[in-house]
């Protein structure tokens, strides 16, 4: 078992379109252990600010261990300043991964928001060896927050997207695209990830059908480890921890406020 | 060389403890191994019945530290000592078992199930959680902290222990008080009360309202605070408060600490305990040091 803290060395570190960034690390001894839905836990630098770490889905673990982000605040800012080479301080692989859809399951659909495609190639990268009918469903702000999403086409998926302007793809929320979903509760499965309006969509969809589906949360976190109880959010069965009990919880078990 | 040191009857072979709150699920994610090697662990603090926690948002990132406002979410102390003590116990490292009571009464009723379970090395009373929206706290009163202390000492087995709280005019007084009433020793510091503000909703940031800041932010103000202490009790001290490195507790312990409880520290490096541990040790092997005693509260003035 790899331990659970480790300093490795970044690969690379590079912008993939206006918005999101791809960081690459060397991290060998984790890449055969992680899971899809899974996250790592970086501390970017030494020293007191930002404080916490930040928890990152593993977007891919193929050549590398990598981290698909936004720069969006201090730490993930300072995180888009790493070059080949620097150090990161990598907690994890931890949390729960998502389920992998049972042998009756022909569709699988992916309903990402933004940010949340992150956890998405990686489960497409392991479903892809199935005959399974592969499904994304995107949503973004604009444009600018789609970006070309090669991985998931050679994986085969079907690729829809919505933007609120309507500058890409359909205008409109994500739920415009929820003409895709086969509303079969035998053989569907959906797994959704992205801001909590868009997973409170996901989630009344899913119960009108009886869908089955995973859902991969995310809260400001402090330890990732199930200690620190910070980043419990409500589910019907009381409080659950993002990092431990989660991030990837059955969809109708979560309370979305 | 010698670094071990007493609470009452209890000796611990390291003054390297981790903080109550800030440590769990050791047998998935930690080498037990390792964590054997520390002096002790304060497990979170438990009620009397089982408690939920507050709502969320429960924790901030602060300047070099962090506001929580947790709520002392647990199982309630039956389902502790019935599901987690043994799992905790296996690690093999001395427990001192961090209790609250809402009342007097719940206090005394916790002791008494644990005075059943063998093999705790002491109890922590949390006088001064600040995020359980009582109105004032126990460790804000000489007297509440006096008239507590002497009834669980009445009844332990253990020795008893007072986590006292920094939102006071005077730690020491009170620190006094817990001595007088026969407390085996104090630690401090709980957390500050402290609030966040988001400007773009002008609501407060955590679900709690207020919460409780830790981290490297408060430590020096933690140090004053035993120091002042130490000039008033001779029981020893446990010291808590942002620290992160071995210069971090060497600190503490100059300032009269005979114990120092990592907390924060292991939400960011979770190893941080451990290097505290060998940083003292070698900080006594280069300064020639013996005996841990001898640097004790020798900060010179």
């Amino acid at each position: 078992m790899p331990a659970l803290q480790n300093i490795f060395k970044v690969a690379s570190n590079d912008k993939l379109s206006p918005r999101f960034h791809r960081l690459c690390i060397k991290s060998k001894p984790l890449i055969k252990d992680v899971k899809p839905g899974q996250f790592v836990h970086l501390r970017v630098r030494d020293g007191l600010e930002p404080f916490f770490r930040r928890p990152f889905s593993v977007y891919r673990n193929k050549k590398h261990l990598e981290v698909f982000y936004e720069p969006i605040g201090p730490g993930t800012e300072l995180m888009s300043q790493l070059r080949e080479g620097d150090d990161i301080d990598v907690l994890g692989p931890v949390g729960t991964p998502f389920s992998m859809p049972g042998k009756n399951i022909k569709q699988v659909v992916m309903i990402a928001g933004g940010i949340g495609i992150a956890p998405f190639l990686m489960l497409s990268d392991v479903l892809k060896r199935r005959n399974l009918d592969l499904v994304l469903l995107y949503g973004g702000r604009t444009m600018g927050h789609v970006y070309p999403m090669k991985e998931f086409k050679e994986n085969g998926c079907k690729i829809f997207v919505a933007t609120d302007d309507g500058s890409v793809g359909a205008k409109g929320r994500v739920s415009k695209l929820f003409s895709k979903i086969n509303k079969d509760p035998k053989t569907t499965m959906l797994y959704t990830c992205g801001p909590n309006p868009m997973m409170a969509a996901v989630q009344a969809f899913a119960k009108k059908y009886h869908l089955k589906g995973e859902v991969a949360c995310e809260e400001v976190m402090a330890c990732a480890l199930g200690a620190c109880l910070g980043c419990s959010i409500r589910t019907t069965s009381g409080f659950k921890t993002v990092c431990y009990d989660g991030p990837v919880f059955d969809l109708d078990e979560v309370i979305f406020d | 060389m010698k670094i071990s040191v007493k609470i009452g009857k209890a000796v611990f072979k390291n003054p390297v403890t981790i903080a109550s709150g800030t440590f769990a699920h050791a047998e998935k994610y930690y080498n037990l191994e390792e964590v054997k090697k520390l002096g002790s662990l304060i497990p979170k603090t438990v009620t009397l019945r089982a408690q939920e926690g507050n709502p969320p948002p429960r924790i901030i990132e602060t300047p070099s530290g962090m506001l929580n406002a947790i709520g002392i979410e647990n199982p309630g102390i039956d389902t502790f000592i019935e599901n987690k003590i043994p799992s905790l116990q296996k690690i093999g490292i001395p427990l001192i078992l961090s209790i609250l009571g809402h009342t007097d009464k719940e206090f005394i009723q916790i002791v008494e199930k644990l005075n059943q379970v063998k093999n705790i090395s002491a109890i922590e009373l949390n006088l001064s959680c600040p995020n359980l929206k009582h109105k004032t706290l126990v460790a804000q009163s000489e007297k509440a902290t006096a008239r507590l202390v002497r009834s669980v000492k009445k009844i332990s087995k253990v020795p008893v222990i007072a986590k006292l709280s920094p939102n006071v005019t005077d730690i020491s007084s009170i620190a006094k008080a817990a001595e007088g009433a026969g407390a085996d020793a104090v630690s401090l510091i709980n957390t500050l009360t402290a609030m966040v503000i988001n400007t773009k909703t002008r609501k407060s940031a955590l679900g709690n309202f207020t919460g409780g800041l830790s981290g490297p932010a408060i430590r020096p103000v933690a140090v004053h605070m035993v120091y002042r202490v130490a000039q008033r009790v001779k029981i020893p001290i446990i010291a808590m408060g942002g620290i992160m490195t071995a210069d971090d507790a060497l600190q503490y312990i100059l300032a009269g600490a005979s114990f120092v409880a990592v907390g924060t520290a292991n939400f960011v490096n979770p190893r941080a305990p451990l290097d505290v541990l060998e940083g003292i040790k070698a900080y006594m092997r280069k300064n020639k040091i013996k005996d841990i005693r001898h640097l004790i509260g020798k900060v010179e003035s």
